[in-house]
């Protein structure tokens, strides 16, 4: 029995948050788990809030309610702490400091939120939680999405071994992304906290 | 997807050719086909893969969903099996073809896909498609998952081909756009030869209608139609335990299996699934009745469509019952269905709690989810629909008109959101072209008229704009329509339309050519980019009257258009020292309340465009500090209120420097090059209700932390009036002490009456004393009061005296009697008391070429016209120090100059006449002889040197360092008696100011130094330039005359590209504005955009750059 059925990918438009549901999805398929995405992405070209529910399972579909997610991928802080309603006490997170400032923020209208405090009340309500403060240096910010799924793997309740989902990479991206794309996956697969850290 | 299912399954069932009009949730359908047709066509793959290639699919996305749908149906007819895709409002339009042709006939199989969108997710209605299977009288599909979709539609074609009538497959947004695992079939490949029988039934007049609509009806109960209801209305669960029922369809049974499985609940309620919706399976429904619940629960987003029906056949068949559906628990016929929302249904229905899973919510999760930024769509960065509508908020300021703007459906609509907000009305696809001619007409008859814009994208425009554009050419509206053409159908994900086909097998329709051919003459074709070119040629559509159409055309940023033009060597940066910081003052807390004037003040910006002058603000400084640029820009905008409080944010007179001021700002160009800031000045002060308004320097006095300080201020002309204006407002207690029974100094008293009006002075200056300033008048230094006394009662003097001790020459002195001489202070001063000295038609020579010899020579002649007037001075033309417009306007009074030269000997003749002999200055040769009645001397002024008995003083008589006065560290000076800025009266108003610095700097350590200090510099070392005059601007033109001009600088309140650009790649941090890089497209709009010129390309340096990727 999965203890993770249902994950949540959020984020901005152009970050990649469909392309990780595919390769979720793949994984899935690889793994013989029944799967289902439900994506709200109508103005997502345009800077627009992406998310996307993925359900695991037997009748299990994409849709999410509240305490609904397993498993939180944020893509964007911001976004991550949207999903808040949908996290419950068994709920694991994992989300990067990459920031993508809304148009209400530079027009001083409304405060970017204090990340920092909200990681640590995140790190208090739930099982696990991972929050990438900073990128390492050499990774393209379009695979940052990648490198986030590949530390997500390391994670207790995450559904799909490693390999599962490399090899689900290989099969779903384009030869010519290919290489860089497995690379910043294994890079996030080994990503150490430690260092960060320090 | 969902989506892909559809296609895939509609290829399944042998689908010959796709009609669609792109539209979210739908398009991703028709993009397969759009690909499947281009791979089928390309030659390289039909000579690759011949057997995939063989029977093409054929593709098109029509112009709308009408020709969409008639164009699928005569596909049809021509027996080729056809799908047609749109999404829900599109069947509105294709709706005229499907009403009559099920009286019809169709040929080979005919599916018409339509995709709903409850909760309007992309969409301008949730409107509820199912009707129109009813309506239409159709069969109509409703899929609950991608799986489903996937099987239906080859229900659909299937059944089509047999009951010869178009089928209805319906979606939402949750189908649509779910990914599920579907298990695909074979392709079939079956190849339907066209064919066209001439059928009767393909004629249709009302003679044959009444028969064909019981035959359409007749087709709905034909056994395939029956078998199909059958299979499609399913028991999804079953269980003998229970009384009760759910009958639900479409995605509300996806959530509530999922939610009574995963609880397991899967015994409590018996669910029948309503697959397929029109006809609606009256006697499987029935059957499921009859199981013997008490209750059943019709669950369906949107309207009660089903509900209703359920009710009728429980009504008809005597069924006890109870029927549940809208208003139950929270189920209403708005939005879209979500598990929250059914999991409450499901816990009230069956009366148990869903919480099996026990997955408890965070702690106080609310609290973070207050206050979060919201996040809205916005247009692209480098998006050219940005470019237009920043050109149309520049050429058409909203705030000041009524002009109306018709939006339109497309990318450009989130043109209507902050911070553009230039839409005032968008309605359904390619309504804004008849709005705007409607609301035309209306305005029209009631003698308001005036022109109404349209804004409409290049899709729309061919999907309906075109038609209306006809009509208002026909019925000649007065309208501009602006054609956002960015080569696409952006929104939808850049499909190809008639006006940007791309491919050879579509034929390209020109939009300019187009409309020539309906007689439009106004039509301009503007790159949004090119903004200075776009602007002219908006602002001349705009003015003419009669249809005009402004193309705005540039491609999409997602085109390879436009991407291949981007440069990736450059890149984008902002100056940090240019943007938001102000090039006026470095202290910023000084005041400066309108610098940026009202929030959306587009001047600035405006003038950067359209200017033909541009001038940097530091070569227009003013030595009072004032911020002409802030001051000129509000003057730009109209708003004259403001430009008078931006002078009085730094010093009192505005009216008074309106009329008398020498202009230094103006004095470093020539006259075409620089902003008239005198004359300007002098126009919005005249302005007496502005003028009279002093609320706000009162308002900072009043608000003005109390520094509990006493300053003494002694001489209450200009410069001690400056003085003590700036200190009140500074908290300081401030005591003037003046010599003369009023206020005024040497403006009052030494300039001629003809060269000012002085109520407005002494207005001025009576502020003062509202503010909280003391005067004591008849009080003077050395008499009443001394400067010992002062220095020791009060924590700060500022001596501001002036020098009103005329210099005399010895030679005339003691050669002409005292009735026949006078200097130029006694003679002013007597002149503006109106006291006659002079016999009229007297000869008057005045000594001297600073500007009180020529206010003497001008008052002289004034007394009398008769009187002749004769200016001896010792300097040339070019440099006597007085200003040269008063030279100028003393010769054109017909007062004679003796330019170099000097009383060499005078003497009295016998009758009285004054004798004098002037020789040359330059070469000490005789000059000439002149004869007159009357000598005014005017070299000059100096003060009583027996008060600075012990300080420095240069060989004017004025303290050295204005500063410093030794012997007493609390004493300042000021004025006059400074060296230096003597010159004028803003010279003495700026040492007034500069002496308040010195004064705050020792009292309350502020660290700034004097911010006017360049331009009071630049004024003591070049104080009398040739100017020469400006043609004058009057009131009436004074808008337009200024519009040429641009006098820039960066100002620390600017918000100008955040408050009406929005770039998302524009970030701003810390109060300066940033480019992401990251999501920069290097369109270079901002760099025309940003009035401080703070942000310019930029060569990335070599090694930044990544290396080429090798492919």
């Amino acid at each position: 029995m999965l203890v993770c059925k249902k994950i949540l990918i959020a984020g901005v438009g152009g970050q990649g948050i469909v392309y990780l549901s595919n390769i979720i999805v793949e994984a899935a398929m690889l793994s013989n788990i029944p799967v289902s995405v439900s994506e709200i992405h109508g103005l997502s070209q345009r800077g627009g809030v992406v998310t996307s529910g993925i359900g695991l399972g037997e009748h299990t579909t994409g849709f999410y309610g509240t305490a609904g997610i397993d498993l939180l991928i944020g893509l964007e802080p911001l976004e991550t702490q949207r999903c808040l309603s949908y996290l419950h006490k068994n709920s694991c997170v994992i989300f990067g400091n990459y920031r993508v400032q809304p148009y209400s923020v530079n027009a001083q209208m409304a405060e970017y939120p204090d990340i920092n405090s909200f990681a640590k009340y995140l790190g208090e309500q739930c099982k696990e939680v991972v929050f990438i403060e900073k990128f390492p240096e050499g990774i393209d910010a379009v695979l940052f999405n990648v490198f986030l799924l590949g530390r997500a793997t390391r994670m207790k309740d995450f559904p799909f071994e490693a390999n599962k989902i490399e090899e689900a990479i290989i099969n779903t991206v384009t030869a010519y992304h290919k290489e860089k794309t497995v690379k910043a996956f294994k890079l996030g697969v080994e990503f150490e906290l430690k260092k960060q850290s320090a | 997807m969902g989506n892909e299912g559809i296609a895939r399954a509609a290829l399944e069932a042998g689908v010959n050719g796709v009609f669609a009009y792109p539209g979210t949730p739908s398009t991703e359908i028709s993009e397969i086909f759009n690909h499947i047709n281009n791979f089928q066509n390309s030659p390289s793959n039909q000579e690759k893969y011949p057997e995939l290639t063989v029977d093409p699919v054929y593709f098109e996305f029509s112009i709308n969903e009408k020709i969409a749908l008639e164009k699928a149906i005569a596909f049809s007819i021509g027996n080729r099996s056809a799908l047609c895709v749109m999404k829900n409002v599109g069947m509105n339009v294709a709706s005229d073809a499907l009403m009559s042709v099920t009286y019809q006939t169709i040929g080979a199989p005919l599916v018409i896909v339509v995709c709903d969108d409850p909760g309007c997710h992309s969409s301008s209605n949730e409107q509820d498609s199912r009707y129109w299977g009813p309506l239409a009288s159709v069969p109509m599909f409703n899929p609950a998952t991608p799986a489903d979709a996937f099987e239906m539609i080859k229900e659909a074609f299937v059944l089509s081909g047999k009951i010869k009538l178009p089928v209805i497959v319906r979606t939402t947004t949750r189908v649509s756009h779910t990914r599920g695992i579907v298990t695909y079939g074979n392709i079939n490949n079956e190849n339907r030869i066209a064919n066209f029988d001439r059928l009767p039934e393909h004629i249709n007049i009302p003679a044959r209608t009444a028969a064909a609509h019981t035959r359409l009806l007749d087709k709905l109960k034909t056994e395939s139609v029956l078998a199909l209801l059958n299979q499609n209305t399913k028991v999804v669960l079953n269980s003998n335990k229970t009384k009760l029922g759910i009958i639900s369809s479409g995605v509300a049974t996806s959530y509530i299996t999922e939610l009574l499985h995963q609880n397991d609940f899967t015994e409590k309620v018996c669910v029948l699934d309503l697959g397929m919706i029109h006809p609606f399976p009256e006697s499987e429904v029935l059957a499921f009745l009859k199981k013997g619940f008490e209750k059943v629960l019709v669950l369906e987003e949107l309207d009660p469509l089903l509900e209703n029906c359920i009710r009728i056949i429980a009504q008809k068949n005597n069924l006890n019952l109870t029927i549940l559906g809208k208003g139950f628990s929270g189920l209403l016929s708005t939005g879209e269905f979500s598990i929250d929302l059914l999991k409450k249904v499901l816990e009230e229905y069956l009366e148990v709690p869903f919480n099996k899973n026990e997955n408890i919510p965070l702690d106080n999760f609310e609290k973070y989810l207050q206050n979060l930024p919201p996040r809205p769509p916005a247009l692209c960065a480098g998006c050219p629909h940005r470019a237009t509508f920043y050109l149309l908020k520049l050429a058409i300021p909203r705030e000041q008109s009524e002009l109306i703007l018709c939006g339109d459906i497309g990318c450009f609509g989130l043109g209507a959101l902050p911070p553009l907000k230039m839409l005032d009305t968008i309605n359904h696809m390619g309504m804004s072209i008849s709005m705007a001619q409607g609301l035309y007409e209306s305005f029209n008859s009631s003698e308001k008229g005036k022109k109404v814009v349209a804004l409409v994208g290049d899709g729309t425009f061919f999907h309906s704009g075109l038609s209306a554009l006809v009509n208002a050419v026909y019925t000649r509206a007065n309208i501009l329509v602006v054609i956002f053409d960015n080569r696409t159908t952006g929104m939808t994900g850049h499909q190809a339309h008639p006006g940007a086909s791309r491919l050879p097998k579509y034929h390209e329709i020109d939009i300019y050519s187009l409309l020539k051919g309906l007689g439009i003459e106004k039509l301009e074709v503007i790159n949004p980019f090119d903004i200075r070119e776009s602007f002219k040629k908006l602002n001349g559509a705009m003015e003419y009257t009669g249809v005009s159409v402004v193309i705005a055309k540039a491609p999409c940023i997602f085109l390879p258009d436009f991407k291949d033009k981007i440069d990736k060597k450059m890149q984008i940066v902002v100056d940090p020292n240019l943007c938001n910081s102000c090039a006026n003052h470095e202290d910023v807390s000084l005041a400066c309340s309108r610098c940026y004037a009202p929030k959306n003040n587009l001047s600035r910006a405006k003038a950067k465009l359209i200017a033909e002058i541009s001038i940097p603000g530091d070569e227009q400084l003013c030595p009072a500090n004032i911020c002409n640029h802030g001051f000129f820009n509000s003057i730009l905008e109209g708003d004259y209120k403001s430009a008078v409080e931006i002078v009085r944010d730094k010093m009192l007179f505005a009216r008074t420097c309106g009329a008398i001021c020498h202009r230094p700002c103006e004095l470093f160009s020539n006259e075409n090059s620089v902003v008239p800031i005198k004359k300007l000045k002098h126009l919005v002060a005249e302005i007496d209700q502005n003028f009279r308004d002093f609320s706000i320097p009162m308002k900072r006095v009043k608000n003005a932390v109390k520094k509990n300080k006493t300053i003494a201020v002694v001489g209450a002309g200009p410069a001690g009036l400056s003085a003590a204006y700036d200190l009140v407002q500074n908290g300081y207690e401030v005591t003037i002490f003046e010599k003369e029974n009023k206020a005024g100094g040497m403006v009052t008293f030494a300039i001629p009456d003809f060269r000012m009006d002085k109520t407005g002075y002494d207005y001025e200056a009576m502020q003062l004393e509202e503010m909280g300033v003391k005067f004591q008048f008849n009080t003077s230094l050395g008499k009443e009061i001394s400067l010992e006394k002062l220095a020791k009662e009060f924590d700060s003097v500022i001596l501001s005296i002036g020098m009103n001790k005329s210099k005399t020459i010895d030679l005339i002195d003691s050669t002409i009697p005292s009735a026949k001489r006078t200097d130029a202070l006694s003679f002013l001063k007597s002149f503006n008391l109106k006291e006659e000295i002079i016999k009229p038609g007297s000869t008057v020579l005045v000594i001297g070429g600073g500007n009180s010899a020529i206010d003497t020579a001008r008052s002289a002649k004034k007394l009398n016209v008769l009187n002749k007037i004769i200016v001896s001075c010792i300097e040339t033309e070019s440099t006597m120090p007085a200003f040269a417009e008063e030279v100028k306007h003393a010769s054109e009074e017909d007062i004679e100059f003796i330019h170099d030269s000097f009383v060499e000997t005078c003497s009295v003749g016998k009758d009285g006449e004054l004798n004098v002999v002037l020789h040359s200055h330059e070469k000490k040769t005789f000059l000439q002889n002149i004869k007159c009645d009357f000598i005014i001397t005017a070299i000059g002024q100096t003060t009583d040197p027996s008060l600075f008995a012990q300080i420095q003083i240069d060989e004017n008589q004025r303290v050295k360092s204005e500063n410093s006065f030794t012997g007493y560290e609390n004493v300042f000076v000021a004025g006059d008696i400074s060296s230096g800025n003597n010159m004028s009266v803003i010279g003495a108003i700026a040492s007034g100011k500069k002496a308040v610095v010195a004064v705050r700097k020792s009292l309350e350590n502020y660290k700034y130094a004097y911010e006017g200090e360049m331009a009071l510099e630049r004024l003591n070392t070049n104080p009398a330039p040739t100017l020469h005059l400006r043609k004058a601007i009057v009131d009436d033109d004074i808008q337009v005359e200024i519009e040429r001009y641009n006098l820039f600088q960066s100002c620390q309140k600017c918000n100008h590209c955040i408050d009406n650009f929005g770039c998302p790649a524009m970030v701003k941090v810390n109060g300066k504005v940033q480019i992401d890089m990251s999501r920069c497209n290097l369109c270079g709009l901002c760099i025309d955009v940003c009035p401080n010129n703070a942000i310019r390309f930029e060569v990335i340096e070599e090694e930044e750059l990544e290396p080429e990727e090798i492919i």
